[in-house]
């Protein structure tokens, strides 16, 4: 059985800490800059959102939630057969989705064009707009399981999917030759300190992510498809792909799934 | 034409000190773009193109005047459209030209470009996968038949007609220009419908842009034989005026116009039509509203300026008393040239404006110095390039013509 990785967020959980991004950024390699509040041109995988149900709202009430955005891993209508938003615009193949469902981006191969960014409805890929920079000390702790950027390429997370082949290796050189043998944890996952993200195979249907993408907390970021009848879904799908995420929200909140649909 | 004065010798040279100011800021703010990368534009990460993507989807549509000209030249016989061909060849070259020097800047890894012939994204089968591969075949080769077609004009100048195998080599090629014509045609079809609308109505994801069925493939290709035809007519004539003299015959303006007018009563139709998809099929699928997605800077006026725009040309330029009115003409070309640009404007600005998230506002871009320096200096040097050709070659065959009479 191949592997159909998937993560749930709970956000009852999630305090916004930031643990996730941080964890994200040193892991992957994310440059540091003089001025990373220019948040529109900031390179991090992981974007921690803060929605609130309104703006001008005073306590008690004010509510407000955090929503830690990577790649959402997008399939299209048929897992079998996936197909990203941001796949099939590439013009030089440097991006691709893989047996196990999580879209991969090969730096060296990037052009540059951005056009990827331009499809994603989630604005989860970023470019790096400046030259990469790792000051002193900082250059010590790169990770070097992840290649540097050059500028000028597009970026984005891959469900850490270094780990999964660092776990795969290790299998291996215990004589375990399956490659879906071994799961693995990615670096958001593995910092969460309230246990909010989970990472699984979606695939098996005895994972943790795969009951709780089916839970009624659950949603998923701006996919409003998902709140219509099946016979109504199957209409809508036979006319056009949806970008279906494999990243699942959980919410017990009513005001932070009504702020997933344009007014 | 009418008796205006023509233009004094020190407008002239103000006109020609701004051009060449704007070149050289081109090349000054081209250095620090191609060298020290995006940084120094106001693109982001939300606002992903900008300026110079604008730029290219402009001049391709209008340069697409070039193949729709050649095309009733070259195939239907229309000799009438004999005097602009050499125009139309040299703007159509141009337009390309610079697209790719627009798209080389847009690129974050400029000296990557050849990977998009080298890698390709062609899928299974005949048809590429990525639009944009599409776009870097079809307009390379293209480019290289604009080429071919600026050889014979190129041949015109003095110097070339002391050699009478070159003048043998331009004459025959002439000749058989209409197979590059008809390649020409061909190749240009697919490449203006992807880079003006497939390569956005793919885009599956996003509200603003998707359609299916490649409904903005299609119109794009419209667009650029309507808007481009204008474009055509509209530079030999700006040169007419500021020379004062009779650089085109009048027939050769009001049949090019004439084929515009229709292309435009299309377009109109069409473009209302996909409107009407937009609002009542494609955006509800979204979950969406189509005129919740105007807003911010961008807002719906971009829409009302295009089809206010596409009245002068549906109405000037089809009925025959107007079209043969030099300032009802002047009117009908201008105002669908600028239908077009707006439309592409309104691609861009409105497409990236429009938020992800509902919680997020709608996004504005403000190009810095240096995107706009890079944009006009580009403009600047289309016109200056132009300006050499009317002095030095034969882009003009009617006003030696026409001089020779006198």
């Amino acid at each position: 059985m191949t592997r159909r990785w998937g993560m749930a967020i709970d956000l009852d959980k999630c305090n916004g800490c930031g643990q996730c991004s941080i964890a994200c950024s040193q892991e992957n390699n994310m440059p540091i800059f003089k001025d990373d509040s220019d948040v529109p041109k900031r390179v991090a995988f992981l974007d921690l959102m803060k929605v609130t149900n309104d703006r001008d709202a005073e306590y008690p009430n004010v509510n407000v939630a955090y929503i830690p955005k990577m790649c959402q891993q997008c399939e299209g209508n048929d897992p079998n057969n996936p197909v990203p938003p941001c796949v099939s615009v590439c013009p030089a193949v440097a991006t691709d989705v893989g047996d196990d469902g999580v879209v991969s981006q090969i730096w060296s191969r990037c052009i540059g064009c951005r056009y990827c960014q331009v499809a994603c409805p989630y604005e989860a890929r970023v470019f790096n707009w400046w030259k990469p920079k790792y000051e002193e000390s900082f250059k010590k702790s790169l990770n070097p399981d992840v290649s540097i950027a050059s500028r000028g390429t597009v970026v984005k997370c891959t469900f850490c999917s270094h780990l999964w082949k660092q776990e795969r290796d290790k299998a291996v050189a215990k004589g375990e030759l399956d490659i879906n043998a071994v799961t693995y944890t990615p670096a958001c996952v593995a910092t969460c300190p309230t246990n909010a993200m989970v990472f699984g195979d979606l695939n098996d249907p005895k994972s943790e992510i795969s009951r709780l993408s089916k839970d009624k907390r659950a949603f998923r970021l701006v996919h409003t498809i998902d709140d219509k009848s099946p016979e109504e879904q199957k209409k809508l799908k036979a006319t056009r792909n949806y970008p279906s995420p494999k990243v699942y929200y959980l919410s017990s909140k009513q005001w932070v799934k009504d702020m997933m649909k344009f007014k | 034409m009418s008796e205006a004065k023509a233009m004094s010798d020190k407008t002239r040279k103000i006109i020609l000190g701004v051009l060449w100011a704007l070149v050289a800021g081109f090349a000054v703010f081209a250095i620090q773009i191609l060298f020290w990368g995006l940084g120094y534009t106001d693109m982001n990460n939300v606002f992903t193109w900008g300026n110079w993507i604008i730029g290219d989807l402009g001049l391709v549509a209008l340069g697409g005047g070039a193949f729709f000209t050649g095309f009733f030249l070259y195939i239907f016989r229309v000799d009438k459209l004999e005097p602009i061909i050499n125009s139309t060849v040299l703007i159509g070259f141009m337009c390309y030209l610079f697209t790719f020097v627009f798209l080389l800047f847009d690129l974050g890894q400029p000296l990557r470009c050849w990977f998009g012939f080298a890698y390709p994204n062609w899928g299974d089968g005949l048809l590429p996968t990525s639009m944009l591969t599409e776009v870097f075949f079809c307009l390379s080769l293209y480019f290289c038949i604009l080429f071919v077609e600026l050889i014979p004009i190129a041949l015109t100048n003095k110097w070339a007609e002391k050699f009478p195998v070159l003048k043998a080599i331009g004459h025959y090629m002439h000749k058989l220009m209409w197979i590059m014509a008809a390649a020409g045609t061909f190749l240009s079809f697919f490449h203006q419908g992807s880079l003006g609308g497939g390569m956005w109505d793919v885009l599956y994801g996003k509200a603003v842009w998707f359609r299916e069925h490649h409904q903005l493939f299609f119109i794009a290709i419209i667009a650029a034989t309507a808007g481009g035809t204008s474009f055509m007519t509209l530079c030999p004539f700006v040169a007419g005026k500021v020379m004062n003299k009779e650089v085109m015959p009048k027939e050769t303006y009001w049949t090019l116009t004439k084929i515009s007018g229709v292309m435009f009563v299309i377009y109109t139709t069409v473009r209302i039509w996909d409107v009407y998809t937009m609002t009542t099929k494609f955006v509800p699928s979204f979950d969406r509203n189509y005129l919740d997605l105007w807003g911010g800077y961008y807002g719906i006026w971009l829409l009302v300026l295009e089809f206010l725009l596409l009245l002068s040309p549906v109405i000037f330029l089809n009925i025959k008393k107007f079209r043969e009115t030099e300032k009802f003409m002047a009117i009908g070309i201008v105002s669908g040239v600028l239908a077009i640009v707006v439309s592409k404007i309104s691609v861009l600005l409105h497409g990236f404006s429009a938020p992800n998230f509902p919680w997020r506002k709608f996004a504005a871009y403000n190009p810095t110095i240096q995107e706009w320096f890079v944009t006009l200096g580009v403009f600047a040097l289309m016109i200056l390039i132009y300006i050499a050709f009317v002095k030095w070659f034969k882009l003009f065959p009617h006003l030696e013509h026409s001089e020779e009479d006198h």
